[in-house]
């Protein structure tokens, strides 16, 4: 461990020499989305734990979730979204490019391709509420898949918003400006964290079924 | 504030300017304000939680006790708990933590001054939103079990027996829908849901603190053990945090939208909440006990005259103890069913806790150990921490042999335990650093006699009270029960138990004396009263809101001692000068001392932002009526609203009142 | 990550869309995996198979759509760490249940 902190340090002070702190020689913001990050791993990771526990936890009725999933249509709400990570890293690229155009083109793109990805989900509660008859309130599995799903779908919400936020300010005289750029990489690595966390939930979800 | 031609920049409000009365307060991204405004409202919340604690006392002096009923006595020990843990001991180590962070490594205020200011009121409001249940919480009797003694008809609740009842700990389906069907418990779910928030913004942020804005030649085991402890609080805070957002998130969905995580009448496993709750729990313990650690770790080595001895040892020890922390959970789950080779492995990971523990402990000892040990008050307070934690430490090793926590499970022993590790230890180690680093907050000493007295009373009284727990627990006497029979023989004991309790709160009584008064009165405290170690003692009492003149410059651990004394031939140190001339000399990078200094500017959005959480908890409680849904909406749109304003506010105005050089001149 | 990998030079745009319709296809993949286990019983292989995959996606988005590679150390360290405590210890927990299922 001593190890690793020395380390750490020579690397501190190799590219700390030219401020007033001693650093790690990362944007604060930026380290502070990296640490936020790596807590929502723990969140999501309770979240799938909910659903591994729960997932065939049928308690006498007749629905759940496994046996209902529409895997083409969630193929393709899932392809949707990881084509909204490759959006929104061209935006930066743009953005470092000092194309302006471009960036607010890649984001509303990634905006749009999240909010098809919140379409895809509504239809697929508004199925499963209305034509399995499967509710929060049914059994564990469904209380657990919604929760799950949910929470990732309010995550997307959230990104939504920002991206939404961050178009608006780019439509602005004179777009992004420099200052703007570590916002619009803090907004895309969440993005990119919600489309991970995507990627395990399919495949763990939607592919494996419940264990 | 220094008089500028140009005005702050209006997004929706004009910034705010002002540094005095109320709105400086409401609007202040001052990491030291921030501080003694967590430290406040925790130590009222204590004064509660203590409250609380007599009300149970009494209940129980004696046999059969009527003082309170059975409602009472659950929603007093429930909400003791959460009080003392969640309201005073987290938010005074955040106050510690928010005061002394900065100074000790050297900035002029953390890596995100809004956000502190943000974490503050989300804490304080969420707080308010908990014991806001006095007002809106009701119990209504659980399902199918009216008339049992103890249970009440609504049309009887009292005030008391209308606060949370479901233990800190909120296990299911206990703390369901079935088995506590009113809205007390939502309180205490949705309640800790906003303070984790709070938590996790600080965590967050006391982190990229430490990382990011150390002085210059502060290296990272350059830095006090105190920094150390938080860094290590901070990492169990943003990875612990998570889980039990998620766990409140259920338990409140099942009560509010009926899903069946929990309950085992739909299928739900009671166990799972156990999991994720003491998956938090544990880490949640050295959450509280390892600030307090760090404090006594400043406060030993100052006292002895001598450097920390071990100091890496200490802060690997206590990254040890953060790691290990995460893997011994399920030794609070005992008692459930889980498979021998779980409780095999999770009582050897607990045994495991002790070598990190013991390794702090001896290196104290050995800090202590042939010093010229001064016995002032905070010294007295940092030795009674470890004596009294190194009791609780010992009992906690009991709890790791399995069979021996079968018998303990659920018993006053338990009680005893944890009092002596949270109380012995946390509060103790919160009194130490209150006493040291009241000057730093005051200019002023606080009085010795009157010090010295506190410590006596509580270490008696704290004895008295906890001790004999130890030996009711093991008699079988159970926690949780809110009256005993005259056969048990438990009368004598818990008598003296009141007794001490009350000692304890006449201990606590003369602190708030001596505080109230060395604030008025006290000795002037000069600039480094303590002969201290560590940087924050080289800027003047109280501390100036700017904190350095200039960026400072570190080129040791106990940099400050360093400063004052040299060694002679026979390695014995010798004073060099006094800490003013020497202060008076500093000059750390040769520049104009008259440059101005960018501090960020005062803003409302952090407190109105805040606002919104309650109202969409509150909104949550009451969704049902067209009132809760209403407030969903509208606590929505300030959180919102209030972070799109933030998001276009500069943290520092280009021009405004974050530039200081008048007082810089007054500095010097 | 080695310091060379954080001298690297950032990928270029036709990179990205490289990179993208890759993690298209790892995609189409798992989605034609789920189809063959349903066809012909994969005997068990289909789950690892589908993890390494998800797996590999998982890594490449973090580490180029996220530029973790490019990244100082530091930045992934806390990063594995979480997504390694996260794995650790839900991993128990969900092993604890299923040892249960097992043996109740």
């Amino acid at each position: 461990m001593a190890d690793v902190i020395e380390a750490t340090e020579t690397h501190a002070e190799d590219h700390g020499g030219h401020g007033e702190h001693e650093s790690f020689g990362i944007d604060n913001r930026k380290l502070g989305m990296w640490l936020f990050l790596s807590s929502e791993f723990l969140f999501f990771g309770a979240l799938i734990t909910n659903y591994m526990v729960y997932g065939n936890d049928t308690f006498g009725a007749t629905v759940v979730p496994r046996e209902i999933y529409d895997i083409p249509f969630t193929s393709v709400s899932s392809f949707v979204l990881l084509m909204s990570s490759l959006t929104m890293v061209l935006a930066h690229h743009s953005l470092a490019a000092g194309d302006q155009n471009g960036t607010r083109t890649w984001l509303l793109a990634t905006a749009l391709l999240g909010s098809i990805f919140i379409g895809g989900q509504v239809f697929e509660f508004y199925e499963f509420i209305n034509v399995y008859g499967m509710t929060l309130t049914t059994n564990p599995a469904s209380s657990a898949f919604f929760m799950l799903t949910g929470f990732h779908g309010a995550h997307v919400a959230i990104g939504v918003i920002m991206l939404m936020s961050l178009f608006g300010m780019s439509r602005r005289q004179g777009g992004l400006s420099e200052g703007h750029g570590m916002n619009l990489e803090l907004v895309g690595l969440y993005w990119h964290f919600v489309d991970i966390i995507w990627i395990v939930i399919f495949t763990i979800v939607y592919l494996l079924g419940a264990v | 504030m220094t008089a500028t031609a140009e005005r702050p920049s209006k997004t929706i409000f004009r910034r705010p300017e002002t540094t005095e009365g109320f709105w400086s307060w409401i609007t202040t991204v001052d990491h030291k304000k921030i501080g003694i405004m967590y430290g406040y409202a925790a130590f009222v919340f204590f004064i509660i939680g203590g409250l609380e604690a007599l009300l149970i006392r009494i209940q129980l002096a004696g046999p059969n006790g009527d003082f309170l009923t059975a409602a009472e006595y659950n929603a007093m020990f429930s909400t003791h708990g959460l009080t003392m843990i969640f309201l005073f001991v987290m938010p005074v180590s955040a106050a510690f933590m928010n005061y002394l962070l900065p100074l000790m490594v050297g900035a002029r205020d953390v890596a995100f001054p809004r956000m502190n200011a943000l974490s503050w009121w989300i804490f304080f409001f969420g707080a308010l939103f908990i014991y806001s249940v006095i007002f809106f919480g009701d119990v209504t009797p659980p399902l199918g079990v009216e008339g049992v003694p103890g249970n009440i008809d609504p049309s009887e609740q009292t005030l008391l027996g209308g606060l949370p009842d479901g233990g800190w700990f909120l296990y299911q389906p206990n703390a369901g829908p079935d088995f506590s069907p009113g809205t007390a418990v939502d309180f205490a779910l949705l309640g800790l849901q906003i303070l984790g928030i709070a938590s996790l913004i600080s965590a967050v942020n006391f982190i990229v603190t430490i990382f990011n804005m150390r002085a210059k030649g502060m290296r990272l085991l350059r830095m006090p053990v105190f920094v150390w402890m938080s860094m290590v609080v901070a990492f169990l805070l943003l990875f612990s945090l998570p889980i039990i957002a998620v766990a409140l998130f259920m338990g409140t969905f099942d009560r509010a939208f009926g899903t069946l995580f929990f309950q085992a009448a739909g299928g739900g496993d009671p166990i799972l909440w156990q999991h994720l709750f003491w998956l938090f729990g544990h880490p949640e313990v050295y959450i509280l006990i390892l600030p307090a650690m760090g404090i006594v770790s400043e406060v030993l080595p100052v006292f002895s005259r001598k450097p920390l001895f071990g100091y890496a040892a200490i802060v690997f020890a206590g990254g040890g103890i953060a790691f290990l922390g995460f893997g011994v959970w399920a030794h609070h789950m005992f008692a459930s069913a889980l498979t021998p080779v779980a409780q095999a492995a999770f009582g050897l990971s607990t045994m495991t806790i002790a070598i990190p523990t013991g390794i702090k402990i001896f290196n104290w000892l050995a800090t202590m150990w042939g010093g010229r040990i001064r016995f002032t008050t905070p010294m007295l307070f940092a030795i009674g921490f470890v004596a009294m934690f190194v009791i609780g430490g010992l009992s906690g090793v009991t709890h790791s042999i399995v069979p021996s926590d079968w018998q303990q499970t659920d018993t006053y022993y338990i009680v005893a335990h944890f009092h002596y590790v949270l109380f012995g230890g946390s509060i103790f180690g919160i009194f130490a650093g209150l006493y040291y680093w009241f000057p730093k907050l005051t200019g002023r000493m606080m009085n010795e006699a009157l010090g010295k007295t506190h410590f006596w009373i509580q270490l008696i009284g704290f004895n008295l009270t906890f001790a004999p727990m130890h030996w009711l627990g093991l008699q079988g006497m159970v926690r949780r029960t809110w009256r005993y029979a005259p056969e048990t023989n438990f009368g004598p004991w818990n008598l003296a138990v009141t007794i001490g309790a009350f000692t304890i709160a006449l201990g606590i009584l003369v602190f708030m004396f001596n505080w109230t008064w060395s604030k008025r009165k006290g000795a002037a405290s000069g600039l480094d009263p303590w002969d201290a170690r560590t940087i924050e003692w080289t800027i003047p009492n109280p501390t100036p809101h700017y904190n350095f003149a200039e960026n400072p410059r570190v080129t040791s651990l106990d940099h400050f001692w360093h400063m004052k004394y040299d060694e002679d031939d026979e390695g014995r140190a010798v004073r060099k000068d006094n800490a003013d001339e020497i202060v008076a000399q500093l000059d750390y990078d040769g520049k104009n001392p008259k440059a101005p200094i960018h501090l960020p500017n005062p803003s409302y959005f952090p407190f109105l932002m805040a606002t919104g959480l309650p109202l969409i908890a509150y909104g949550i409680i009451f969704h049902e009526g067209l009132a809760g849904k209403l407030l969903i909406a509208i606590g929505a749109v300030i959180t919102i609203g209030s972070l799109l304003g933030w998001g276009m506010e500069p943290l520092e105005e280009p021009h405004g009142g974050g530039d200081h050089p008048v007082e810089m001149a007054e500095a010097h | 990550m080695t310091d060379e990998a954080h001298h690297a030079p950032h990928p270029t745009t036709g990179q990205y869309v490289k990179i993208a319709i890759l993690l298209a296809i790892v995609t189409a993949v798992e989605v034609a995996l789920f189809y063959i286990d349903e066809a012909v019983d994969m005997a068990g292989w289909d789950g690892p198979l589908l993890i390494i995959l998800s797996f590999f996606k998982f890594v490449v988005v973090i580490g180029w759509f996220m530029h973790l590679r490019f990244e100082k150390p530091v930045l992934s360290r806390f990063f594995a760490g979480g997504f390694i405590l996260a794995l650790s210890l839900y991993g128990i927990v969900v092993g604890s249940f299923l040892v249960g299922l097992v043996t109740r």
